[in-house]
């Protein structure tokens, strides 16, 4: 039977049967969804459709993963008050948000984010299944790991920003809440709270990292394309074979920057650079608030960060009285509204009690904020 | 497709607004130090911001009368007295006239709470244009800054309520400032992230109000730097003094004044915030400066333009009282924590 061969141009060439594909080791589960073909798939890809192998841990994956949106999606109903208009409208920044930081690692009640807990959990099991599911396919097929562990570094920081930081801060409350403009708005405030994330050298590797993939995705992805109409994507002879199209790529390469990857090695470069991205990242958030808490001044202290002259001339002493010693407050301070007193009341006109000043009680008394009228 | 595609771009644009931009530097070159002004909008904030011409000025001195029931203005000559009504009475009712407040039938009577209001709202105008120059300056407040016109304020009323904890921060600076002074954590600073979202809520509020971008008052690299902060920040923390002091001090105060349909969930008195006077624009009605023409308003014998902004007449420039916890204090933190508090950090050149 001709094999399909996955040619560099835009002829759809398929068998007139689907292919099933090669045949593997027996298990329970069979491979699921008839194949078929589809022409506007063929366009973007592959024409042709399934079979797919969900398998128990694909199941129980897409089980999990079905519970965990469900939760987010029904509390952030339940937040607009069923209102399906309302749900649609405000849906950006609608959320579903970890327990306030006086819980610490306790279980909140489901309504002050026991239904966070619950909806991380389910999503991690999620996870968690769909790797294992992506690791044995892997190895079903003969293939190496590498899909899966390129993987793991993702589910690293989803687990370093969920789970292991918030334990090690001791506190739920520092979490990620579930939302499309709320967890946007978590990391400009984490950000803000640890005196600016992009002084932390691992947030700047991560940085590196990420814009280096989209480069050597663009470097290769070119070369590749530039070379299919020598037809190089086939050619696997590349050091004895002189003069084809993948010489050639790698010729340009020299000519352009004097040094090339060869085909095998730059997959690996892809693959270390998507690897580091999440990896570093997440070791820079480890460290934050755990090691470092203000990273322009971590920044500031080992020469990192270059100094200004300062636009405020103002004397030392003036600024640590702007600054204050301090700042923050303890967790069981958040949040409880609060309802101030009046910290002076006044009677009726008609009466003859005096106007009376409020103290909070164990407070001295304030004196500079009493002023008689001239 | 190509139709789908133009219609596509164009309303990707349309979120862009269009006009000319001028770029005004606030800070030391090259750290994006900048305030952006949309010019085609330029127009419009200058049509909403226009002070009213103040009345012609009082006859002739004259001493200060001695009232049946003035408690406030008893300081100024009758004349005077009657021009300030009459400009309180076009800037908060121009429609209800004197009986938005008085019983025509009895001047003296305090049995309207509109009066009573009237009264420590007065106390308050007078006490912010004495004791708030630092953030006034020459300019100063009279009631049209916050009224318009109108009996209540149009913009940024407000009660308290369980979801706009951010707004706390009007009246309780306590968990505003979270970063750290120290580069490594100590049991001292434990605020948590979410309390920073309340600070940069309570921000976007502030910088929404006076229709500035953040760099009006910061240097984005390092939030809590005064450094390297543009001097407006320096105006802005005796703001957030003032709205915190006018707030507790004088619009609590009328929590047991107002009926219970001006009050809020939690029966507490609407409060003002930032945009209740600038109302989009940095300096309230484009800096006019109303309250020269009217000496009732002053609340100080003088009225002479304010001096540097990080100087104030008395009592104001120890800071940590208010806005921050003291020194000598600590704060209220779980037993294991509980230590004291570290001896304050000496400033380092080029730090923050």
């Amino acid at each position: 039977m001709l094999e399909y061969q996955n040619l560099f141009n835009r002829v759809q060439v398929h068998t007139t049967v689907p292919d099933p594909g090669v045949p593997i080791e027996q298990s329970n589960w069979v491979r699921q969804l008839p194949p078929s073909f589809n022409r506007l798939l063929g366009i973007i890809g592959d024409a042709q459709i399934g079979p797919i192998y969900l398998g128990f841990t694909g199941v129980a994956s897409l089980v999990f993963g079905f519970l965990a949106f469900e939760i987010i999606g029904l509390n952030m109903w339940a937040s607009v008050g069923w209102d399906p208009v309302q749900f649609i409208r405000q849906l950006p920044w609608l959320a579903l948000e970890p327990p306030s930081p006086a819980y610490g690692l306790s279980l909140p009640p489901l309504q002050k984010g026991g239904w966070w807990l619950m909806a991380g959990f389910f999503l991690t099991v999620s996870i968690m299944l769909w790797w294992v599911r992506v690791y044995r396919r892997a190895r079903a097929l003969g293939l190496g790991t590498h899909l899966a562990w390129a993987f793991a570094s993702a589910i690293f920081l989803y687990l370093t920003l969920g789970f292991i930081r918030p334990v090690l801060m001791g506190s739920w409350g520092e979490a990620v809440p579930f939302g499309i403009f709320p967890h946007l708005d978590w990391t400009a405030a984490f950000s803000i709270r640890y005196g600016n994330l992009f002084y932390n050298p691992f947030h700047m590797l991560s940085i590196a990292f990420l814009y280096g993939s989209t480069l050597l995705f663009a470097m290769h992805g070119a070369t590749i394309l530039a070379t299919s109409r020598l037809g190089a994507e086939r050619e696997i002879e590349q050091i004895t074979d002189r003069g084809t199209g993948a010489e050639r790529a790698q010729l340009f390469w020299r000519w352009t920057m004097g040094w090339n990857a060869t085909m095998e090695s730059i997959h690996r470069w892809c693959w270390w650079f998507a690897f580091l991205v999440t990896f570093t990242g997440a070791i820079g958030i480890l460290l934050t608030g755990t090691v470092v808490d203000n990273w322009y001044l971590w920044a500031v202290k080992h020469g990192v960060a270059p100094s200004y002259p300062a636009t405020i001339n103002i004397t030392p002493e003036k600024m640590q009285d702007l600054r204050g010693q301090y700042q923050g407050a303890s967790p069981q301070a958040f949040p409880v509204p609060v309802v101030p007193a009046p910290r002076i009341v006044v009677p009726p006109a008609d009466s003859t009690a005096p106007v009376q000043l409020l103290v909070p009680a164990g407070a001295a008394p304030r004196t500079d904020s009493v002023r008689k009228n001239p | 497709m190509k139709r789908v595609l133009g219609v596509i771009m164009l309303a990707t644009l349309a979120a862009c607004e269009p006009g000319t931009k001028d770029t005004v530097q606030v800070g030391y070159r090259g750290v994006a130090q900048e305030i952006n002004y949309d010019r085609s909008s330029q127009k419009e904030i200058a049509a909403a911001n226009v002070a009213p011409a103040p009345l012609p000025p009082a006859s002739e001195p004259s001493p200060p009368v001695k009232w049946q029931n003035v408690q406030v203005l008893t300081d100024v000559s009758a004349n005077e007295m009657t021009r300030t009504m009459i400009a309180m009475t076009n800037w908060v009712s121009p429609k209800q006239g004197c009986n938005y407040c008085h019983n025509p039938a009895n001047f003296a009577s305090d049995e309207k709470y509109t009066k009573v209001t009237a009264r420590r709202m007065l106390e308050m105008t007078r006490y912010v244009n004495s004791e708030y120059k630092a953030h006034v300056q020459g300019t100063g407040v009279t009631c049209y800054s916050c009224h318009r016109g109108n009996n209540i304020p149009q913009y940024g009323v407000w009660s308290f309520t369980d979801a706009d904890q951010w707004r706390r921060a009007y009246l309780d600076r306590s968990d505003i400032r979270v970063q750290s002074i120290s580069v490594k954590p100590t049991p001292v600073n434990r605020s948590s992230v979410k309390q920073t979202e309340n600070t940069y809520a309570l921000m976007m509020n502030v910088s929404s109000a006076l229709g500035v971008n953040c760099t009006f008052c910061h240097n984005s690299r390092a939030w809590a730097s005064w450094q390297n902060a543009p001097p407006a920040r320096i105006t802005s923390l005796y703001g957030f003094r003032m709205v915190r002091d006018i707030n507790s001090t004088y619009i609590a105060s009328l929590n047991t004044v107002l009926p219970p349909n001006r009050l809020g969930v939690h029966k507490d008195a609407p409060k003002v915030s930032c945009i209740t006077c600038h109302q989009g624009v940095n300096k309230p009605l484009l800096g006019a400066q109303m309250v020269k023409d009217y000496p009732a308003l002053w609340g100080a014998p003088t009225w002479t333009r304010g001096g540097p902004s990080d100087t104030v007449s008395r009592g104001y420039t120890d800071f940590r009282e208010a806005d921050s916890t003291t020194s000598d204090r600590a704060p209220i933190l779980r037993p294991e924590f509980a230590r004291p508090l570290p001896a304050p950090v000496p400033p380092k050149s080029g730090g923050n």
